[in-house]
């Protein structure tokens, strides 16, 4: 008889698939998972050629007992469904996309958006006519044992050239997620940010009815090639190209009153309100938004450049990588993370740093200087996205163009403006003083005792100075 | 910091009329929830005004008046309508972070400096799950577009007709505020915000939705308790203002079944609109027996610009206007 302990079985089991797989992702980007394989079957559809989104549309409803979304992006061929869609893991034979600038790349995203989901899945397609669903149903999921699943046709399909997948069964806590209003607010922000070039070129996506706009992050630029531009650098490395700009955003823009800034300047608040969303830096792989305004170590703030602080909330980097070989790019298999560790990354971090110590300087120069008088030299700067901004940019007669690179480094061209008297010093002047004081003195200067204690301040060394200028005394 | 020392609180009819309502909604749900047992928390400036109100008409008598300001604490304890009333002197925020309390709680955060917003709006969320079961929080923000800043008038482009002009890089004025909207409330901005929210009129309602989803971040956290909205507004007698009103409740627990009839019963996303004119007596009186009905005198009754018609914002709530009275003494 054979001895049954000298063979050690080595295959996966179900349950690490259907359960434990699915601690590795958040709910949130299960989702976007989902959008993702809809746009990637809407690039294969094309077929090579360039994709009109705008004829697009991925419907998405959520509500505590189900979850659909349904797209009309082609569909599922019979035999992409029957040899790789609901097998989990790629296939090495698996030669789609060779040619395409997808994002799928581990065949996973929709099983294991699926199993977080519930309990229950029914996916039905339609792909040149060809209408069949596929059920997922939790006696399958309970069930230790890999057993086929049946392609059923549909007969007349119920949508058009396309895909619409429908969890029941939601997990509880699923379902307390997809009934409340801050999830599918923070959903819709991450589906904003995420799929924002797509939704720019026309691509609809609508939550519970409601179309999700996109989250613009765009620098400024002048058409005048005399005139300021952001740091731009470009190149291709191994299959990936890599586009890099670093510039102002649109806060520099907003100078508003002066009085609005020497009120509790070192509040919490006001720090938070100086740190927009699309600050900081946002990288594009294949379109898709993988972080999106990240101030952190990551990119660079804090390892050679100054840590993140408010003064920068004008400054915004974006990165884009493309590829048709999506292994090349630096993302993790979420996709909503980067691989620190790749060789791309590491290359273009440099370039990164390079162009934020041209903007922290600046920033810096223009530091004791009120916003208004930064805003004047930028009010007629148009916000554009990284691709236009290489475009532009790469234009100008004095960006530099060698062997595939394309780079424009501001700070060397002179076209930065600078603040005025630059010559005359000037200091801020902050410090803390009980508020029954300020309010005295408020009283005492302005005869009203709600005068902001920036204004109070300011006063009361003017009336000391005037004073100490006349008598020519110390105190 | 409070400023209820320096605003005439009694000459605001829409603030009078959303008190009103407030207090309707306590003696609504008293019945069923014994709110004379509850502890009440809030600021009452140097008059204590809703204090008096609310130990009178709902009979609480444990209540504690937070005030920031030394000066104005002082003279509180004079003018404390009742001796149940304990002074504290400190921040509203701190004494809810400082306080474990032991039953449930009514808690009003009336805010009104606007620079602080979004903690005041992220500190009334956390308290839901700070207080025991069955209290009712309310909170007021300062809902005055303007204090999102001023643009100065180079930075904006004023179209005369209104219509944006495609080629001027410059933003609107409302579109300047909701960039400054945005950095202001980071996660907690609704998603769908547009330009046109950032106006006089409809600024309290994207509050409020930030307000909400403040809250229902917080509930994202824990199963056993859920709350319930009872009561939104948006009012202006001069400064907009928004408020909520919410009841926290265990999971299951189904809602005071009087609520449903109540009038006013009323969420965040859509509030009730209080923007009553001033009125002479005489006028008040006129339109209160003719009905009120949609045009009434030969001359104009002034909005706040809230809502669109005066006289349906009478019609709406003429039962809860106050009747002002000058009484020599």
């Amino acid at each position: 008889m054979k001895d049954p302990l000298v063979k050690a079985q080595a295959y996966p089991t179900k349950e690490f698939f259907v359960s434990m797989l699915t601690r590795d992702i958040k709910l949130e980007d299960a989702i976007l998972d989902l959008i993702d394989n809809c746009l990637d079957g809407a690039l294969r559809m094309a077929n090579g050629q360039s994709v009109d989104y705008s004829k697009h549309l991925v419907t998405i409803k959520m509500t505590e007992h189900e979850f659909f979304i349904e797209d009309n992006c082609g569909g599922i061929p019979r035999d992409v469904a029957a040899k790789y869609a609901f097998k989990m893991g790629r296939e090495a034979s698996d030669s789609r996309d060779s040619e395409s600038e997808t994002i799928g790349m581990y065949g996973v995203g929709m099983k294991r958006a699926i199993f977080k989901m519930g309990g229950f899945a029914k996916v039905e397609t339609c792909h040149r006519g060809d209408a069949f669903e596929v059920i997922i149903s939790s006696a399958w999921l309970g069930d230790p044992g890999w057993s086929e699943l049946d392609i059923v046709a549909t007969g007349t399909p119920s949508i058009q050239s396309g895909t619409r997948i429908t969890v029941e069964k939601l997990f509880s806590a699923v379902s307390h997620h997809f009934k409340n209003s801050a999830f599918e607010n923070g959903l819709r922000t991450s589906v904003s940010e995420h799929f924002t070039m797509f939704l720019q070129r026309g691509l609809q996506i609508v939550l519970n009815g409601k179309p999700i706009p996109p989250v613009k992050v765009e620098v400024l630029v002048f058409d005048d090639d005399s005139k300021p531009a952001p740091f731009v650098y470009e190149k291709l490395i191994q299959d990936v190209t890599v586009s890099i700009t670093v510039g102002l955003n649109r806060s520099v823009q907003l100078g508003g009153d002066d009085s609005d800034e020497t009120d509790d300047e070192d509040s919490v608040e006001m720090d938070r309100e100086r740190s927009s969303a699309t600050a900081g830096w946002t990288v594009f792989c294949n379109d898709r938004a993988v972080i999106v305004g990240d101030k952190s170590r990551l990119t660079g703030w804090g390892d050679g450049i100054p840590l993140y602080h408010p003064q920068f909330a004008i400054i915004t980097g974006i990165v884009e990588f493309r590829s048709s070989n999506a292994k090349q790019l630096p993302i993790t298999t979420t996709k909503r993370a980067l691989d620190a560790n790749s060789e791309i990354w590491l290359e273009a971090l440099v370039k990164m740093k390079e162009g934020m110590r041209v903007w922290t300087t600046y920033t810096n120069a223009w530091k004791n200087y009120p916003r208004s008088e930064q805003a004047k030299h930028w009010n007629a700067a148009k916000p554009l996205p990284v691709r236009e901004v290489v475009t532009k940019i790469a234009n100008r007669p004095t960006a530099k163009r060698q062997e595939g690179t394309i780079e424009y480094n501001p700070s060397k061209k002179d076209v930065l403006p600078q603040p005025p008297h630059k010559t005359v010093n000037t200091r801020k002047v902050v410090f803390i003083r009980p508020i029954p004081e300020i309010k005295e003195l408020s009283e005492h200067l302005f005869e009203n005792s709600d005068t902001p204690p920036g204004i109070v301040g300011q006063k009361c060394f003017e009336v000391v100075l005037s004073q100490a200028r006349k008598t020519g005394k110390k105190p | 910091m409070s400023q209820a020392n320096s605003l005439p609180y009694h000459l605001r009819p829409n603030k009078a009329a959303d008190r009103e309502l407030f207090l309707s909604l306590l003696a609504r749900l008293s019945g069923t929830l014994h709110l004379e047992t509850f502890r009440y928390v809030g600021l009452g400036g140097p008059f204590m005004e809703d204090f008096r109100m609310v130990h009178s008409r709902i009979g609480i008598s444990d209540m504690i008046c937070v005030e920031e300001d030394d000066a104005v604490r002082i003279r509180q304890e004079f003018n404390r309508p009742a001796p149940c009333i304990a002074c504290v002197q400190n921040t509203l925020e701190e004494y809810v972070r400082s306080t474990d309390f032991d039953k449930p709680v009514i808690l009003w955060f009336d805010f009104t400096d606007p620079k602080s917003i979004t903690s005041q709006i992220e500190c009334f969320a956390s308290t839901t799950l700070e207080v025991p079961d069955f209290s009712i929080l309310r909170i007021t923000l300062n809902a005055n577009p303007e204090t999102l800043g001023r643009p100065k008038p180079d930075e904006i482009q004023t179209p005369p007709d209104g219509t944006k002009d495609p080629d001027d890089m410059k933003p609107t004025l409302n579109e300047w505020r909701l960039e400054r909207f945005r950095k202001r409330m980071g996660g907690l901005t609704p998603n769908d915000s547009k330009a046109e929210d950032m106006a006089r009129s409809t600024f309290g309602r994207a509050l409020l939705k930030s307000v909400q989803f403040a809250v229902d971040r917080e509930l994202l956290q824990v199963r056993n308790r859920r709350i319930e909205w009872l009561l939104a507004t948006h009012y202006a007698d001069g400064q907009p203002m928004a408020t909520a009103t919410l009841i926290v409740l265990p999971t299951g627990e189904p809602l005071p079944i009087t609520m449903s009839s109540w009038p006013f019963y009323t969420k965040p996303s859509s509030p009730l609109i209080l923007d009553m004119p001033i009125l002479s007596s005489r006028e008040r009186l006129a339109l209160e027996s003719s009905g009120a009905p949609d045009k009434f005198f030969d001359f104009t009754l002034p909005t706040a610009g809230l809502a669109e018609d005066s006289y349906a914002s009478f019609r709406q709530f003429y039962r809860v206007y106050p009747h002002f009275a000058k009484v020599d003494l």
